[in-house]
């Protein structure tokens, strides 16, 4: 089994459902983000679009921030390809974030909240498990998933763009799409397969 | 604005920018492992031409070097307290080799330095102690060489350091750190017997050495067809980081000592040897600095999408 996730750039309309919910759900500090959106203004008036690109760990088939890592903080599950950090090894020398060709690893360097007195008992109770001084990023809410659900920003998208299934399963709808639509990815380049693919706009 | 909701903001106006420039490595705290990464290949260049002129007080000052190089990279680790994991993945990780590297240096330097200082000591240079110490220290030494330059390689993310020649250009830094390092131990201890005109002459060969390597790189980045390599390049020569890199390494590290070399200013003594020494260790800082601060991430734009 492989999770991946497909998404479809023709509906995506900007909302940052995906980037609220995911916080919600992680209860990531200020200046972490395990999903954001990147906005983008293209052509002059009259004939202007706006253009949304959602990122988040691509949970790489040969992921380099594991490689990198020193301590074996960063690491992947074989059981289902899911690129994860435990926390208790990493060191915060942050060279999962140079290795990182999607720029999706945040280094949490002061224990921080949202709210300017103090955190919020959910805040509290979303960031108790967190700890400073070490590098943070998605791993496809991989609790959830455990439990049989889908990720929170798949679970939140108000135009169905992001769809979670298995890559390795030919006949899932991640794998129907990116054959059917022409999916791809950002920086094949690069060499490291990654699990997140895009349909075209 | 508090230092967090500044770091936060700072955070978003980067985000935002199609070329997000990297500042965990070279800014705040980073600056420690800038500070490491040039202590530690000094120490290991003077260790070598200390070893190559049997000159104990090299020997010695890459010892010192080295301690201050670990002590400067568990300063900019975020949880110092786990340093020691850092040996468990030699396999894939450059960071980790070097870990295993600077460990091996100071414990082998450890072993075989003392008896060529202190006299009183159950054990001597030659014994088995001392020769087991000469190699590990030896062993780490070449793995302290190496491995900078990888670290900087393997970072996929910053399409500036991913060059092939980075790994040399630092080969190339940590020799010129180290006759530098020689250079002004010899105005305090004296000179070794090869005498200071070898030193100087491998300067100038290894000098030169890194200005034809630096400008290659210069060259390989901009004609990579990467923008973001492009961009490092014109960050370092026209942007936020020219002054160090005019001013530091340039001046400071270039200009000066052939200055000082060139007799002009005051004559060829050990005083202007340690001062070409200096100046030259200076301006290799200055180069880590602004090579590390130059680092721009691999873009990530909407306007890569693929359209129907």
């Amino acid at each position: 089994m492989k999770w991946g996730m497909v998404i479809d750039l023709k509906r995506c309309i900007g909302c940052y459902g995906c980037q609220l919910s995911c916080k919600a759900e992680n209860g990531t500090p200020p200046g972490v983000y395990y999903a954001r959106v990147l906005k983008a203004e293209e052509g002059q008036y009259p004939t202007v679009r706006n253009l949304f690109l959602p990122v988040l760990c691509n949970h790489c088939e040969d992921p380099p921030c594991v490689s990198a890592c020193p301590t074996g903080a960063s690491f992947k599950w074989e059981e289902d390809g899911i690129v994860d950090i435990n926390h208790d090894l990493c060191v915060g020398c942050r060279s999962c974030m140079m290795a990182c060709p999607y720029t999706n690893r945040y280094f949490n360097d002061q224990a921080s909240h949202y709210h300017p007195q103090s955190a919020t008992p959910y805040e509290a109770a979303r960031t108790a498990s967190h700890q400073t001084n070490v590098v943070m990023k998605c791993n496809f809410c991989r609790d959830r998933v455990r439990g049989g659900k889908p990720p929170a920003c798949v679970a939140n998208c108000p135009t169905v763009a992001r769809v979670f299934g298995d890559l390795d399963d030919p006949t899932s709808d991640v794998s129907r799409l990116i054959k059917e639509r022409g999916g791809f990815t950002l920086h094949p380049e690069v060499g490291t397969g990654p699990s997140v693919y895009y349909l075209p706009a | 604005m508090t230092e967090i909701s500044a770091k936060y903001e700072q955070l978003i106006q980067d985000l935002r920018r199609d070329f997000r420039p990297q500042r965990e490595w070279g800014e705040g705290r980073g600056v420690f492992l800038v500070i490491g990464h040039f202590l530690v290949g000094i120490a290991a260049g003077a260790w070598l031409f200390g070893l190559i002129f049997n000159y104990v007080p090299g020997l010695v000052a890459g010892f010192l070097l080295a301690g201050g190089g670990g002590i400067a990279h568990l300063a900019f680790l975020g949880r110092p307290e786990r340093f020691w994991k850092m040996v468990r993945h030699v396999r894939t990780a450059w960071i980790s080799r070097g870990f295993v590297g600077l460990t091996l240096f100071l414990v082998g330097a450890m072993l075989y330095l003392p008896p060529l200082v202190l006299t009183s000591l159950p054990w001597t240079a030659d014994s088995a102690v001392g020769y087991l110490g000469w190699g590990m220290a030896a062993v780490g030494m070449v793995v302290l060489i190496v491995y900078m330059g990888f670290v900087y390689t393997a970072s996929k993310g910053i399409p500036f350091w991913s060059s092939p020649l980075h790994p040399v250009l630092y080969m190339a830094y940590a020799l010129r750190g180290g006759i530098a390092a020689l250079l002004v131990t010899m105005a305090l201890f004296g000179s070794p017997s090869a005498g200071a005109s070898s030193l100087i002459t491998i300067w100038i060969v290894v000098t030169a050495a890194v200005i034809v390597l630096f400008a290659l790189e210069i060259q390989g980045a901009l004609t990579s067809g990467n923008p973001a390599a492009r961009r490092s390049v014109r960050e370092m020569l026209t942007g936020r980081i020219a002054v160090y890199f005019y001013g530091g390494t340039l001046l400071i590290g270039l200009v000066v000592p052939l200055a000082l070399l060139s007799g002009h200013i005051a004559p060829l003594g050990v005083g202007v040897l340690a001062a070409i020494g200096l100046f030259s260790a200076l301006g290799d800082f200055f180069m880590k600095y602004t090579t590390i601060r130059a680092g721009i991430y691999l873009p990530l734009r909407p306007s890569q999408i693929r359209y129907r």
